[in-house]
């Protein structure tokens, strides 16, 4: 029941890009992309508590991976703190979100700040400022996220089956026999859908519009 | 790993929306009121320039309105954005310098068009040792609010936050004083303002390790 108001909540909340029940679903079951994770924060910041439970159960999961990572040789317990700590950051501290800017970058930035402190309050000042300036945050920088923008914008201008098609092969990486028996088409068939969809982007990109 | 849980629950209880633009309506309610306070500061303690009338046709009490003005607003729109843990000053430093830049330029012209004689007035008025001091006791309500609202906020540069709420504080805070003081000089302004300003910003980087933290 309340998965199923959710579901809602999603659709009237993604109505505005061109995106399909099949790709929520599987916004869903990748809850680490940007998109997901900024739908739940913009849930959250209009009082859904159903939506924020799930989104700070997943920037937990997020958290110790991050800090796990980063504090080293210290303990469990120094990584449980800092993981508590900045949820609690991002609570207080939740209104400094811009809803037109990117969910990922914010919150990976309270991430880093926690951590610098963290670092301070131990010594080793320093060396883990500069370590983290060098530091990369993967997916989630910004120049990433706006790539991975444009890749969807682009797409969206496909036909429906084109789009999936490249974003299953081309963007998941999956096998064109996967694809196939997933979508009931004829492995020539995924190929040839890829091969248009492809062709056509470039012809957009080379037309410029 | 219990515990974690926990802390999920509790803040799940304890969310409330939040409205759009809760952080600029915090500046605004923040800055606006300080603002006041300085003003009225202004006018109870030293009061408005004798020749108020007569200065509000000069274009050097203009200029100098403008150049504190232009100021704080690059200063309070960096100090915005900085009060994003992913913000950043922008191009605040770029800006800053052009302004004080122009104005270095209009006080060589302002020199180069008058005597000599009258240099030691337009350079050092009759009020350069208290001017950057006035200046300084009218940021401090804004300096105050400043710190208050990024307290709440999430800045994650501190020490140039600091600095550059200080830099607003300051702008603000010489804008007041403008009100007041009686000097034409556009090379007095660029030194002695421009000292009071800097001074104010010096004081927000100096504490802001301490107040900023969070």
């Amino acid at each position: 029941m309340i998965a199923l108001t959710r579901q809602e909540i999603f659709e009237s909340a993604c109505n505005q890009s061109v995106i399909h029940a099949n790709d929520i679903a599987d916004d869903m079951t990748n809850a680490h992309s940007e998109h997901a994770l900024k739908m739940l924060m913009l849930l959250s910041l209009d009082g859904d508590e159903a939506a924020y439970r799930r989104l700070l159960g997943t920037l937990r999961t997020l958290l110790v991976g991050y800090y796990g990572g980063r504090i080293g040789t210290a303990a469990k317990s120094d990584t449980e703190d800092l993981v508590q700590e900045t949820l609690l950051a991002l609570h207080a501290r939740r209104a400094t979100y811009d809803r037109e800017r990117p969910f990922t970058a914010w919150f990976f930035s309270i991430a880093r700040y926690k951590l610098i402190d963290h670092h301070r309050k131990h010594g080793g000042r320093y060396k883990s400022e500069m370590e983290l300036n060098e530091e990369i945050e993967g997916d989630f920088r910004e120049d990433a996220i706006a790539a991975r923008m444009d890749v969807e914008r682009l797409l969206n201008g496909l036909p429906q089956h084109q789009q999936e098609l490249i974003r299953q092969v081309k963007l998941e990486g999956q096998s064109v026999a996967d694809t196939a028996s997933r979508t009931g088409q004829s492995e020539s068939a995924v190929k040839v859908g890829v091969h248009r969809g492809i062709k056509a982007l470039a012809a957009r990109l080379r037309g410029g519009t | 790993m219990r515990e974690t849980e926990d802390v999920i629950d509790i803040l799940v209880r304890d969310l409330q929306p939040v409205p759009r633009h809760a952080l600029e309506r915090r500046f605004v309610l923040a800055v606006l009121p300080a603002l006041a306070v300085s003003l009225l500061l202004m006018l109870v303690v030293v009061g408005l320039r004798t020749d108020m009338a007569q200065a509000l046709t000069l274009p050097v009490f203009w200029i100098k309105s403008g150049y504190n003005a232009l100021l704080a607003i690059a200063a309070f729109a960096a100090v915005y954005r900085l009060s994003r843990p992913d913000g950043s000053e922008g191009h605040f430093f770029g800006i800053g310098a052009a302004i004080v830049l122009a104005l270095a330029a209009m006080a060589v012209i302002q020199l180069a068009l008058s005597p000599a004689s009258s240099y030691p007035v337009l350079v050092l008025g009759s009020s350069a040792l208290h001017c950057p001091l006035l200046i300084l006791a009218f940021a401090m309500p804004i300096l105050i609010a400043n710190t208050w609202v990024l307290r709440g906020a999430a800045p994650s540069k501190l020490g140039v936050t600091g600095f550059i709420a200080g830099i607003a504080a300051g702008a603000s805070g010489a804008w007041v004083y403008s009100w007041f003081c009686t000097e034409n000089g556009l090379p007095f302004v660029v030194l002695w303002y421009s000292l009071g300003i800097l001074l104010t910003g010096a004081i927000g980087a100096l504490f802001s390790r301490r107040l900023l933290r969070w």
